[in-house]
């Protein structure tokens, strides 16, 4: 069988995230290219029906980077964008599907290890558990 | 739904064609309903195509575009100009940044990296159709006031910095002291509470006795610390004890201090309420240098519990111990203490030779100093967050360095946290510049991408009143929540959180960002 490939979705922050995103790729660094960035002007504005939507749509993993808690360009975006994400985990086990798929990282725009090292993380995930709903499959 | 798009592909010189397969893009593009014209351009931040671009926008009424370049920073301010023109709105650009999204990250994986190009420009082309032109509205700054609250250090820097962009400035001295600076400035004056936003705040000010309203565009604050309020048990036990600023002042205007002079980090040793602030170790070193240049014999001690003079204040520590300075190092389990029934002798154990000592001391000073308490009124009336010691809280350095999450509102020097007074003035300059600048504009721009209510759907829970940081929702008059449009900043936290999914956030629409996520994974366009 072929290896799966992943399919990653990722919300990032207009503000710090983007810049994280665009400094990694300036200095050099290659991460991934199963990762799909999709932009909000906040981490607070991801909604939960966003993420899930998102593994609906054949997602493996969705993870949502956003400024760091202290440094906020919204002041508490980063924090709300947390709990939402905290909120879909808990989903996400009810339903029985692995929470790890879903992840809030948080870095600063300064950061040019943050982003690609978040993305390794999540391709890391995916790689571990595969594609969504293959375990119930197996069953 | 009738569009008519245009898709810009830069080359950026020869970075994109030496990894995507810029026919296909083209191609894609071409192909998708609805898109009119598509250009390839070298380089679109030289602005070099943009007639081109701008002749086929006006032969086809093409009425949206997707430029695939770099991050917005980067591409020249030209073409949005060029096509706000030619009358396509700002909103109704979508910019992707394929530049540094695709093309850098991914150089070695050639196939993937043409997948995910083709992904990006679909998505782009999806969420293009649903976007929808928006309007930014001006307003007209009724004064060119610029209040600075405290006329210290950074509020005098502050004053100078913002009168020499034009702005009006006026001072709010706390104290009746003598102020130096451009402007009108008011002693025995405070802030008491605030209406409105950055560029058309109404200050309930107190001046004298009188409460009076006064207009302001931007407001600086410069509140400083809490010098006249010294707490911890140094200073309970020894009522005649200073701030160090004080005894530097008194220094400066050439007062004869008592000796001897024993300098303290903080009133409270044992580390309970106040900590060791960062400043205290530099001013402490500059302001006994000062002291024994002047008196040489006048005998002074600095007793600390570390001394962590930064960079060159290294030089301070050496100067001052060799002009004959004491320096007596304490730990908690040894913190200096004053009997009350011997007033005027320091009892402190030298934790580098194990010796108890009793220093009589004429004058005594504290380096550290708590928070200023007016600092929470300042922040009640302007909303804005304060630091658990009681400062100012600034924003994301991304607002700038003494901003405030609020626009129009600045904060500067001690009153964040306390800070050497070049520090202090550095800041202020920052903040009266940022300030003058803002209020010279004129006018203030808000709108555009915002939250606004559905009222029907809206069930009045105040979720959005309590998330919002900057209090934009506000339960209107019809009993559902309304949104302030100049307050608000397009974070779009409360429709994350609307619980009735009332709120929509214009250009970051819930079905537009499905659908960009759709098509991103490979759904149909």
């Amino acid at each position: 069988m072929a290896e799966h490939m992943p399919r990653i979705v990722c919300f990032c922050c207009e503000k710090h995230g983007i810049d994280a995103a665009v400094l990694a790729a300036r200095s050099g660094k290659q991460y991934d290219a199963s990762v799909r960035i999709v932009t909000v002007p906040c981490s607070g504005r991801v909604d939960g029906i966003h993420l899930l939507q998102a593994l609906d749509d054949g997602a493996d993993a969705v993870f949502v980077v956003g400024c760091l808690e202290k440094n906020c360009y919204y002041d508490t975006g980063s924090i709300e964008g947390r709990k939402r994400v905290n909120y879909v985990k808990s989903m996400l086990s009810e339903a029985g599907i692995e929470k790890e798929r879903v992840e809030m990282f948080n870095t600063a725009s300064t950061n040019a290890w943050a982003f690609p090292e978040a993305v390794s993380k999540m391709v890391e995930v995916v790689r571990r558990l595969g594609p969504i709903g293959k375990g119930g499959e197996q069953q | 739904m009738k569009a008519a798009i245009q898709v810009v592909l830069c080359k950026c010189c020869t970075e994109m064609p030496a990894l995507l397969d810029m026919a296909m893009l083209e191609k894609i593009a071409s192909e998708t309903p609805m898109v009119m014209s598509v250009k390839t351009v070298d380089a679109i931040c030289d602005g070099k195509n943009l007639s081109e671009i701008i002749r086929e926008v006006k032969e086809r009424e093409i009425d949206r575009a997707v430029v695939l370049a770099c991050q917005k920073k980067d591409i020249s301010p030209a073409l949005f100009k060029a096509y706000t023109r030619a009358g396509i709105n700002e909103f109704m650009i979508e910019l992707v940044d394929i530049r540094d999204q695709v093309v850098l990250p991914h150089q070695d994986d050639r196939a993937q990296a043409q997948a995910k190009a083709e992904a990006k420009l679909e998505a782009a082309l999806a969420r293009v159709v649903m976007l929808a032109p928006l309007v930014r509205s001006v307003e007209e700054m009724k004064t060119r006031n610029v209040v600075i609250v405290g006329a210290g250090f950074a509020g005098m820097a502050a004053a100078q910095a913002a009168a020499k962009t034009g702005a009006h400035t006026i001072l709010l001295e706390s104290s009746g002291k003598t102020v130096k600076a451009p402007g009108v400035i008011l002693t025995h004056s405070k802030v008491l509470g605030a209406k409105g936003y950055g560029g058309n705040f109404q200050l309930s000010i107190k001046a004298g006795e009188k409460v009076e309203e006064l207009g302001a565009a931007a407001v600086v604050i410069a509140s400083g610390g809490g010098w006249t309020k010294l707490k911890g048990p140094l200073a309970k036990a020894c009522k005649e004890a200073v701030p160090l600023y004080e005894l530097y002042l008194s220094i400066k205007s050439g007062n004869q201090i008592k000796g001897p002079v024993i300098v303290v980090d903080t009133p409270d040793p044992a580390g309970k309420t106040l900590r060791v602030q960062d400043y205290a170790w530099d001013e402490s070193l500059e302001t006994v240098i000062d002291l024994k240049r002047r008196s040489p014999e006048t005998l002074i001690y600095v007793v600390f519990q570390e001394m962590r003079a930064f960079g060159l204040s290294e030089l301070a520590y050496k100067d001052a111990a060799e002009l004959g300075v004491k320096f007596i190092r304490y730990d908690k389990a040894g913190a200096p203490r004053i009997d009350p029934n011997l007033p005027g002798v320091l009892t402190v154990k030298d934790f580098s030779q194990g010796e108890k000592l009793s220093i009589k001391f004429g004058t005594l000073a504290f380096a550290s100093i708590p928070a200023n308490p007016d600092n929470m009124t300042i922040a009640d009336a302007l909303r804005i967050p304060m630091t658990a010691e009681g400062g100012i809280r600034r924003g994301s350095v991304q607002r700038g360095p003494v901003s405030t999450p609020r626009p129009g509102v600045y904060v500067c020097g001690s009153a964040m946290f306390p800070k050497p007074r070049e520090v202090a003035q550095a800041e202020g300059q920052a903040a009266g510049a940022m300030a003058g600048e803002y209020v010279m504009k004129g006018s203030i721009e808000f709108g555009g991408s915002v939250a606004q209510v559905t009222a029907e759907k809206c069930s009045a829970c105040l979720t959005c009143v309590r998330t919002c940081p900057y209090e934009a929702p506000f339960i209107g008059t019809a009993s559902k929540a309304e949104i302030k449009t100049q307050l608000c900043q397009g974070c779009g936290m409360c429709v994350g959180i609307c619980p009735s999914k009332a709120i929509e956030l214009h250009h970051y629409t819930d079905d537009q960002i499905a659908e960009e996520t759709r098509v991103l994974l490979g759904g149909d366009l």
